[in-house]
């Protein structure tokens, strides 16, 4: 009896560890754009198809953000860290994030449409 | 122990199933010969605004219709004289202004040439010039009388919304929305309208139809509060004949489809009746024409897609807007 749970238990959490795998180590699809998020508030939306630099200025230091071949990076930061930097150039995956200047940059497709017009 | 681990595992999936749970509540109804699509934010109990929505919808489909027998439209169209419901008269007033400041290419008076063209019953064909010619003789705002809070018709001109009744629901519904206490986002058979914020601060991601694979979408407005986003396009209904494509929006100084070089024109603005009118008529001018006009307004911001596939943006839209393809922006 003992024995059967334990399979179980093993099948339920392999199961699981399959499904974590898969969701954290399957390539992601490239973002058409990204959310500029600075001190909780959404600044705007970028296109990461438009080549473009711009600097955010929060009240707690500045990031400069760079567009550039399809790929989204911060190339300038005001925070002691720089991990928001040491990121380099992304299409997709986690958030960009510079803690200390409380800037977020978040990836954004467009297969996630609210609705479509025409 | 073991049974302490299953419980925990368990849990465990019980709750990672809920997480997907959305935070909104969706419809689906037909009315103005179209699919609607209702999604609210901020209810646990949608069913109320969900009625006042559709109520209100089919009570502006039954002033408004060409083709319910009885609406007040079909009774004008008909050479009776009506006193107009509220709306009628607002949406009245609204198109012959439209109409002005558009130069006519806007006319709420079309009804005689997409008639003629069999757009209003499916029965395609192409007419005789002088068919087309007697029909552009009865059009224009100038045969509608207003006589003692009577609405008429003169020398058999007819009315029809058809390219602004849906954009004037979608903000009456706004409003609906707004007064429920709910945000939300509305599609009318195309034509979307958003009302105010979702609750998690994200924006509104509105696609572009792509006029080459209208499966597809071209490209994505990311919006945040309430607009109107309207697309008007010449695949959106079309027939052929002898290999020639005749698409539904006419010209309403010549009589024929407006041939000018775009195949979408997508109007972004406050008003449902202003997006989903100029998108029309913004289309029968064609790109230049367009462009000048969108200089010389500041209630709207645009998105022309041309024949050959061009992409042209409004500076205002174009922090808003993404897409795959190259685009051009539009400079004040």
């Amino acid at each position: 009896m003992k024995t059967r749970w334990w399979i179980l238990l093993l099948s339920i959490l392999f199961v699981l560890f399959g499904l974590l795998t898969l969701f954290f180590f399957l390539p992601r699809a490239q973002a058409h754009s990204a959310e500029i998020w600075s001190e909780g508030k959404l600044l705007q939306t970028v296109s990461l198809h438009q080549e473009q630099s711009f600097v955010v200025e929060g009240s707690r230091g500045s990031n400069t953000v760079t567009v550039k071949d399809g790929k989204i990076s911060v190339t300038e930061a005001s925070c002691p860290d720089h991990y928001c930097m040491k990121r380099g150039e992304c299409d997709s995956g986690p958030d960009i994030i510079c803690l200390p200047n409380q800037l977020v940059i978040k990836f954004t497709n467009e297969n996630e449409l609210d609705a479509t017009a025409g | 122990m073991t049974k302490r681990l299953l419980a925990l595992v368990l849990a465990f999936l019980l709750l990672t199933g809920c997480a997907g749970r959305p935070d909104w509540q969706e419809t689906e109804f037909f009315a103005m010969d179209t699919v609607m699509k209702l999604r609210l934010y901020g209810t646990e109990e949608p069913t109320e605004v969900f009625g006042t929505v559709i109520r209100g919808i089919s009570a502006l489909e039954n002033v408004l219709s060409v083709t319910k027998e009885e609406s007040s439209v079909a009774r004008l169209n008909r050479g009776e004289a009506v006193t107009p419901s509220e709306d009628l008269r607002i949406l009245l007033e609204k198109s012959i202004a439209l109409s002005e400041r558009t130069d006519g290419c806007l006319d709420p008076t079309i009804y005689p040439l997409v008639k003629l063209w069999g757009f209003t019953t499916g029965e395609y064909r192409v007419p005789e010039e002088t068919e087309v010619q007697n029909a552009l003789k009865i059009i224009g705002s100038q045969y509608i009388s207003f006589e003692n809070d009577m609405i008429s018709l003169k020398n058999g001109t007819q009315l029809d919304f058809g390219a602004v009744a849906k954009g004037y629901a979608a903000e009456v519904c706004a409003k609906m929305i707004r007064e429920a206490g709910c945000s939300g986002i509305l599609t009318l058979g195309g034509n979307i309208q958003t009302v105010g914020e979702k609750p998690d601060g994200s924006d509104w991601r509105v696609g572009i139809t792509d006029p080459e694979q209208p499966d597809e979408s071209i490209a994505a407005l990311s919006l945040q509060g309430s607009h109107a986003v309207v697309t008007s396009g010449g695949y959106q209904r079309y027939f052929e004949e002898n290999g020639v494509r005749y698409s539904h929006i006419i010209d309403p100084a010549t009589g024929y489809p407006a041939q000018t070089g775009l195949s979408s024109v997508t109007i972004v603005a406050d008003s449902g009746f202003l997006a989903d009118g100029l998108s029309t008529a913004l289309y029968v001018m064609g790109l230049e024409a367009a462009t000048e006009f969108w200089r010389d307004s500041d209630d709207f911001e645009m998105v022309l897609i041309t024949q050959e596939g061009e992409i042209h943006v409004s500076e205002g839209l174009s922090s808003r807007f993404s897409c795959e393809k190259e685009y051009q922006v539009i400079e004040k």
